[in-house]
């Protein structure tokens, strides 16, 4: 992995064991450079089941026995981006939950083709500055672009955002991976892992 | 004939428009999502060597309001030999087709769209065999499929 800061981008369905290889991926590599562990969790417990998820999450976090440090940050991720210097290695899981954060952040604003770009603007900038501000940052998203759901419009405008969203931070990103059942494709640049 | 394919939102026409350099070069765009329907005759009328049909999914869908499974995936067929036959009378030729992966989400409610899912699944097959490439396409990124 080059020395200058890096972004890897992890992408899969839902428990296809993209957290566990996200989270694999950044111990190693902490171990390795004895970097600081960072996780910025994006949900916002509203539910009993978000709890569980969370719960499970954390449980995974604590067995790996590595100490992480958390940031919850449902919203707004570029404020977090002067908490990380160059030794830190920053998972941030997921993408998909902090868009959903944004999108309804308030009342049908997200019709407005203004208030989409200013989101997709600001969670790109959150990005650029924290992988420019640690030595790695791995970002992990959702697969929930090939369903046949396409004519319900709040759907199609989260799903053009989130797609946009993912075409840039691959076209960032040094390393991609699609994670199919807990088996990692690489889809961009890992022959260097 | 290329084939390229993938989740919605993922670029595959703008992959299609660099990959084969298409400001530069004369061709027909074909876009299926205003109008359902294949337009007709369009492969007589043009005098450009390249095609492309973008989102092959909405004439399927023309195809499986008006048809029978099995009728739109023979219909299908027979479409895509028509395609190749003009692809095949000059070597500048080529058909591209884009068709979006509709196939990993929830099983949808309606009996028409859930029909619509299927066919399009074995369309893509057959257009996957017929076609001499195919090119995933994933957030930008392709993965050659042949």
């Amino acid at each position: 992995m080059a020395d200058s800061s890096s972004l890897i981008f992890i992408s899969g369905g839902v428990r296809s064991g993209k957290s566990s290889f996200a989270e694999k991926i950044a111990a190693d590599e902490a171990a390795l450079r004895k970097a600081g562990l960072h996780y910025i969790a994006t949900a916002q417990i509203s539910d009993t089941e978000m709890k569980e998820r969370v719960a499970h999450h954390r449980t995974d976090r604590l067995n790996s026995g590595h100490i992480w440090k958390t940031w919850e940050q449902p919203v707004r991720l570029l404020e977090l981006a002067n908490s990380f210097d160059s030794h830190d290695i920053v998972l941030l899981d997921c993408l998909t939950t902090l868009l959903n954060n944004e999108f309804f952040k308030a009342d049908m604003q997200w019709k407005d083709h203004l208030f989409q770009e200013c989101i997709i603007q600001s969670i790109l900038a959150g990005i650029t500055q924290i992988k420019s501000n640690c030595q790695l940052l791995i970002i992990v998203s959702n697969e929930v672009l090939n369903d046949s759901t396409q004519n319900n419009e709040l759907v199609l405008t989260y799903q053009k955002m989130l797609g946009e969203l993912h075409q840039h931070i691959v076209s960032m990103a040094e390393q991609a991976f699609l994670v199919e059942s807990g088996i990692p494709l690489a889809m961009k640049g890992a022959d260097c892992l | 004939m290329h084939f390229v394919t993938g989740g919605s939102f993922n670029g595959k026409a703008k992959w299609v428009r660099e990959q084969y350099q298409l400001s530069d070069s004369p061709h027909l765009w074909v876009t299926a999502k205003e109008e359902k329907a294949i337009p007709e005759n369009f492969i007589d009328l043009t005098k450009d060597n390249i095609i492309v049909l973008e989102g092959i999914e909405w004439f399927l869908e023309d195809f499986s309001s008006r048809l029978e499974s099995i009728q739109v995936r023979l219909k299908w067929q027979t479409q895509l030999q028509d395609w190749l036959a003009w692809e095949s009378k000059d070597r500048q030729r080529k058909l591209i087709l884009i068709g979006t992966d509709i196939s990993k989400g929830i099983v949808p409610l309606l009996p028409e769209d859930r029909k619509w899912r299927d066919v399009t699944g074995w369309a893509y097959q057959d257009t996957m065999k017929l076609a001499k490439q195919a090119d995933l396409i994933w957030y930008g990124i392709n993965k050659k499929l042949k």
